[in-house]
């Protein structure tokens, strides 16, 4: 009865040992586990691979909720798909929203049956709260703390099939030989070594990149890493101009504030105590989708109905003892870090970056265009999510194509057999890495970032136009150019910091690069895509994905391409709140 | 200043030194007391393990008892300090339960409304006699002595329970005290810890260590003496510090474990046999002939 | 806002093996954090101080570190908030993990107790369609367990872990009641039962609050120690020491209303248990001769029959 040590892998020290699995995950967060999981489960050799331990990982945040279309309790997954669609502003792929909503039920019921402790009604089944951008209840929740429950939970999962976890590893390269992911290079955070790790198929779930921006409700450790590595090895990554600016985030750090407050019934006010929702969204208010409400706020605020940058959220009216029992994070929130009750006040809020739609284009079933690379969750764009994301759907899209992934990349490597890779793919790695720690007397990566991360905001923000992007566009050439400058402070091996900071920099970069360079391509305004200089929706032009192409051949770096996106049974109209 | 004084049970069995000398000390103090002869034992926690209820109810009894003469509770224990605040915190928080509880006491014809207040002797000193009017009652100071301030658990956890926020001089009340005879306070390791006596019949390999450790920290930080305000620290650290130190240490008992109403007699010029500082099972005798010598 | 602090700094990779006290000095905003804090340090002043963190909003666990001698999430800890009280600043690692270096520690044992405890979900089978069914109620009282967020910060001021490492500790005790309190569990009596009998399971928690009062998510570990241990008695398991002594102690209130410390010394020994016994006798004996042995007929509370009624009503509802 007493859990074996699931823990299989020797932590080795000997540098010439290969690392080998069928299937190797970079990213500990819900799609990765998930994934790795489906893998474990079936007897297959799986490793996860993570900066961070597991449940360190950013998943943590997700605060409100998860959707799910339970088809048996009276619900249609054709709706949920559709507000999904809408809320996307019609760019998301309708064939992967179908699959999506059709696998969503049995995705939540799952979780449930692994431990996860969801809210219930009075009949003992799964209870549900309203969520944006959708009109019927069909969010399934525990407390505020929804994603961090279900992410212990896939933890625990991991630990009872003994999952191989490299921990505190940071990936530093892919490796792709003759056509497919063969592996990675990555180095022991712990003891400064850098190993090369064998797979038959990588599956990247690293998250999104919210320190590219600030403010930004993401952790320090949400750097694109991902994104960047599929990125660098020629993979295309799609609508990296769709930023989403969360509408409740706390003045000043920037800290999340969950939409279920609004699902909760709380209200939005103006410096004159409206509800100025009504002016914008008069049908859904306040859970109108996220881009409407950002730019909602950031109006009045420009319009000077705002109050020293920000709104304010007022859950006053809920009552001290429902905000305590389902909300009760947000209450922790506001009391440690603002200094609010929130039964008592109101809280000041902002726009405040939160997730990136765009990311590593993949199909349904994960696959990128390198076989044997796979990709899901925030770091993946399929794209369900099209140009906006509805708040609850991000640990869904995680769930459900983490399962995906792992599924498809499990029948994958039944075909493949193991292929040696060279040694000089480390050794490459190994003097890289060594050239940075040697530099001397640049700029720390901090300062670098910083500035990288106030332009990005500035040029790509809730409102943008061709002046902004430009200004954007011309910073990150400067800043591309600080980053071979960067000195790092700690030359020892052991949790070097440092290192692992200049290293998320240059991927940090890229991502930046791709989004403006996605941003000023698209010449319409949908979704969190919202130009001043051009406020329409052009669907005979730009009913598009962009694709950003790493090109060591053009002259800044990158190839912008487009691609259809794909219609099966919803045709695009004008979105109304 | 009246009060309805619970002594506890240790105070009438291992640690009869504690009740003689409080009841002296109290007396110079002008403290006037009623004591609460029918009330229970708290449970100390432990028969809280086995029903929580039962010792809430046991507690709200003892605190529906000192509502009923309209004065607050006064203990000499700490352990008695935190279980009753801890029940009475319970049933403050939350009235449902309150009234569940009411019920066992209808037969007795008692109604707890959840007006009582339970201070320890030393926050009784601290708060309503306060340190000016203390000194008035001394005779004599405790100059260069110095004495390692050993809380214990009960009365400074839970800080919500023990109503810290509101009564911020809770946190430091040994050290007032302390100050106020005279005496200076070293700084140690052991200053919040627990004793181990909870621990002493269920695991006491470990309660043993704890008692070396705290005992032994003080020692090397210069202290001649331990002053602690619960009987059970006093029990564990005096009457289990030879073991103790001689399986972990390797050294012998040498420092006298001093109850709170014992150095503010001490203080008052009252003789050493009249508060029981000969029942130590760690001898004090060093540590009078020191203080009587610098006196 | 001038701020001075200091850093317990390590690094093995240095010739001597020891730690040292690094002060720092820097300007921050008046409403900054520890945390705020160091990552300036990093960012601008010495880039070469490591230090776990992530979220900054007290969900991930990764900043739990010793401020001033009591462990907290630094993330929710304002400067201001610690300078004003203590009147300095000073920074160390997690007590009770092995410090890898500077304020990262190895959470390698952490982790460890925790898979000890079985931490996953064991129902002997699952529903035919859909989820297990299961009140709210019941769902909401396992929050008390999943609101942590294994941040290591009661481990690190548990009194009982500082001398014995075999004690499972609060973070991994709090979890294993997550499992026992669970209704789509199966499990619930072996369980019990592992956690009963084991070195280092709920009877060795010596109550005293520490985990309770450091936790920054209200988990209080303590408290879910103290149920796993009513439902263990309540289950049957009565052949440990602690069960004896709760007993006892129950049992003597009953019937004297007071606490009779002779019989709670030698009852939770164990009566057939001569070795324990034989141990008490220096101890009595010390205590016979300093004139501060118990009484043999234990002093009572006065009414004692009102108590005994209380006794018998709430039996009597249990059965």
């Amino acid at each position: 009865m007493i859990c074996q040590n699931g823990f299989n892998l020797e932590k080795g020290q000997n540098n010439n040992r290969m690392y080998q699995h069928d299937i190797l995950i970079i990213g500990a967060g819900l799609a990765g586990l998930r994934a790795a999981v489906e893998g474990v489960r079936n007897g297959l050799n799986v490793a996860v691979i993570s900066k961070v331990h597991p449940v360190r990982s950013h998943s943590n945040a997700a605060q409100g909720g998860i959707n799910a279309p339970l088809v048996d309790r009276g619900d249609d997954w054709e709706d949920h798909a559709y507000d999904t669609i809408k809320g996307s502003d019609f760019l998301a792929d309708q064939d992967a929203v179908e699959i999506m909503s059709r696998e969503a039920g049995d995705a939540v019921i799952e979780l449930e049956r692994m431990g996860v402790i969801f809210s219930r009604g009075d009949d003992g089944k799964l209870g549900t709260r309203r969520f944006g951008g959708q009109k019927i209840a069909r969010t399934f929740f525990v407390g505020a703390i929804t994603g961090s429950a279900i992410l212990h939970v896939l933890y625990e999962q991991a630990l009872k099939y003994g999952l191989n976890i490299y921990e505190e590893w940071f990936v530093t390269k892919l490796i792709i030989v003759e056509g497919r992911c063969q592996g990675v290079v990555a180095l022991d955070i712990k003891t400064g070594e850098l190993h090369l790790i064998q797979a038959k198929a990588v599956i990247i779930a690293a998250g999104g990149a919210g320190r590219v921006f600030e403010p930004s409700t993401n952790a320090l450790i949400c750097t694109g890493d991902g994104i960047a590595l599929a990125w660098n090895a020629g993979v295309p990554v799609m609508d990296m101009e769709m930023i989403q600016y969360h509408p409740t985030t706390l003045a000043g750090t920037g800290i999340l504030m969950s939409e279920a407050a609004r699902g909760e019934g709380a209200y939005l006010l103006n410096s004159k105590g409206e509800r100025f929702m009504e002016k914008y969204a008069p049908d859904y208010m306040e859970l109108a989708s996220r881009d409407v409400v950002s730019r909602a706020e950031q109006t009045e605020i420009d319009e000077g109905r705002g109050i020293d940058g920000n709104v304010l959220l007022d859950l006053r009216h809920l009552g001290r003892e429902h905000i305590e029992s389902g909300l009760g994070y947000l209450q922790e929130v506001a009391v440690e870090f603002m200094g609010v009750d929130l039964a008592e006040q109101p809280i000041p809020i902002r726009p405040g970056m939160h997730y990136i739609m765009g990311g590593i284009k993949t199909d349904s079933d994960g696959a990128t265009s390198i076989n044997g690379l796979y990709a899901a969750g925030e770091c993946a764009n399929v794209s369900v999510h099209g140009a906006n994301r509805l708040g609850a759907n991000s640990l869904l899209d995680t769930v459900v194509f983490g399962r995906r992934a792992g599924a498809h990349a499990m029948k994958y490597v039944r075909d493949i057999s193991e292929t040696f890779i060279d040694e000089k793919y480390l050794t490459d790695e190994r003097n890289r890495l060594q050239r940075m720690i040697e530099n001397n007397g640049g700029e720390r990566s901090a300062a670098v970032r910083n500035d990288m991360a106030r332009s990005m905001t500035n040029g790509v923000g809730v409102f943008r136009d061709q002046n902004s992007m430009e200004k954007a566009i011309a910073n990150m050439s400067d800043i591309m150019n600080r980053i071979p400058n960067v000195s790092i402070d700690r030359k020892g091996k052991i949790f070097n910091t440092d290192l692992v900071f200049a290293l998320e920099l240059e991927y940090m970069v890229n991502i930046a690069w791709s989004v403006v360079n996605a941003a000023i391509t698209r010449q319409e305004s949908r979704g969190a895509h919202f130009r001043t200089d051009i406020t329409g929706r052009d669907d005979k032009n730009w009913l598009k994905h962009t694709l950003v192409f790493k090109d060591v051949n053009s002259e800044n770096g990158v190839r912008v391409e487009t691609t259809p996106v794909t219609i099966t049974k919803w045709k695009p109209i004008e979105r109304r709140y | 200043m009246k009060y309805a004084f619970f002594p506890g049970c240790v105070a009438r069995g291992g640690t009869p030194e504690l009740y003689d000398s409080a009841t002296i000390v109290m007396e110079r103090l002008q403290i006037e007391t009623i004591e609460l002869s029918t009330a229970s034992c708290t449970g100390a926690g432990v028969l809280q393990e086995k029903n929580e209820k039962m010792g809430d109810i046991l507690n709200v009894r003892t605190l529906a008892l000192a509502e009923k003469l309209e004065l607050p509770i006064l203990v000499i224990c700490s352990t008695c300090q935190g279980v009753i605040s801890q029940a009475n915190f319970r049933v403050q928080k939350d009235r449902k339960y309150l009234e569940e509880i009411n019920g066992y006491l209808k037969d007795e014809g008692l109604e707890y409304k959840g007006t009582t207040k339970v201070k320890h002797l030393l926050w009784v000193i601290i708060e309503d006699i306060g340190i000016k009017k203390l000194k008035e009652s001394f005779k004599t100071e405790l100059k260069d002595v110095n004495f390692a301030p050993f809380y214990g658990c009960y009365i400074v956890r839970p800080s919500e329970v023990l109503e810290f926020t509101d009564n911020p001089g809770r946190e430091n009340s040994l050290e007032q005290l302390i100050g106020a005879v005279g005496a200076n306070v070293t700084k140690y390791s052991g200053r919040t810890a627990c004793c181990g006596f909870p621990i002493l019949f269920i695991n006491q390999e470990n309660s043993l260590k704890m008692v070396s450790n705290h005992t032994g920290s003080a020692k090397d930080s210069g202290a001649d003496a331990i002053v602690t305000p619960c009987p059970l620290c006093h029990l564990n650290l005096d009457g289990y510090q030879p073991k103790a130190r001689r399986k972990n240490r390797g050294d012998n008992a040498d420092i006298p474990i001093i109850h709170v109403p014992q150095l503010v007699g001490l203080a008052m010029g009252i003789p050493e046999t009249q508060l029981g500082l000969q029942k130590h099972v760690v001898s004090t005798k060093n540590f009078i002939s020191s203080v009587t010598q610098k006196k | 806002m001038q701020v001075s602090m200091r850093v317990k700094r390590y690094d093995p990779e240095l010739k001597e093996n020891k730690s040292w006290w690094q002060g720092y000095k820097l300007g921050i905003h008046a409403n900054a954090t520890i945390l705020d804090a160091l990552i300036k340090i990093r960012e601008e002043v010495d880039g070469s101080l490591a230090l776990r963190c992530a979220c900054r909003a007290s969900i991930c666990g990764s900043c739990g570190m010793r401020v001033n001698g009591r462990a907290r999430l630094v993330c929710k800890t304002r400067l201001e908030e610690i300078i004003q009280k203590d009147g300095e600043l000073n920074i160390e690692p997690l007590a009770n993990h092995s410090v890898i270096r500077d304020l990262v520690v190895s959470v390698d044992s952490f982790f460890s107790k925790i898979k000890e405890i079985t931490p996953y979900l064991t129902p002997k089978s699952e529903p035919v369609t859909g989820e297990f069914i299961a009140s709210n109620e019941s769902m909401e009282n396992l929050l008390k367990s999943m609101n942590c967020i294994m941040c290591g910060v009661c481990v690190s001021d548990c009194t009982v872990l500082e001398v014995d490492k075999k004690f499972i500790g609060p973070a991994a005790l709090a979890k294993a009641w997550r499992f026992v309190e669970d209704p789509r569990d199966d499990e619930k009596s072996q369980r019990i039962s592992y956690l009963n009998d084991t070195e280092g399971g709920i009877w060795d928690c010596t109550r005293c609050m520490q985990c309770v009062e450091v936790c920054p998510k209200d988990v209080a570990p303590m408290d879910r120690i103290m149920e796993m241990r009513e439902t263990a008695i309540r289950l049957g398991h009565k052949n440990s020491p602690g069960y004896r002594h709760s007993e006892t102690f129950y049992r003597s209130v009953k019937k004297h209303g007071r606490l009779d410390e002779t019989l709670l010394a030698i009852s939770s020994a164990g009566w057939t248990n001569i070795p324990r016994l034989i141990d008490l006798i220096p101890i009595g004996f010390k205590a016979l001769i300093r004139g501060k042995l118990p009484p043999i007929i234990p002093h009572k509370a006065e009414k004692k029959e009102a108590i005994k009624n209380i006794y018998v009503k709430v039996e009597k509802e249990d059965e």
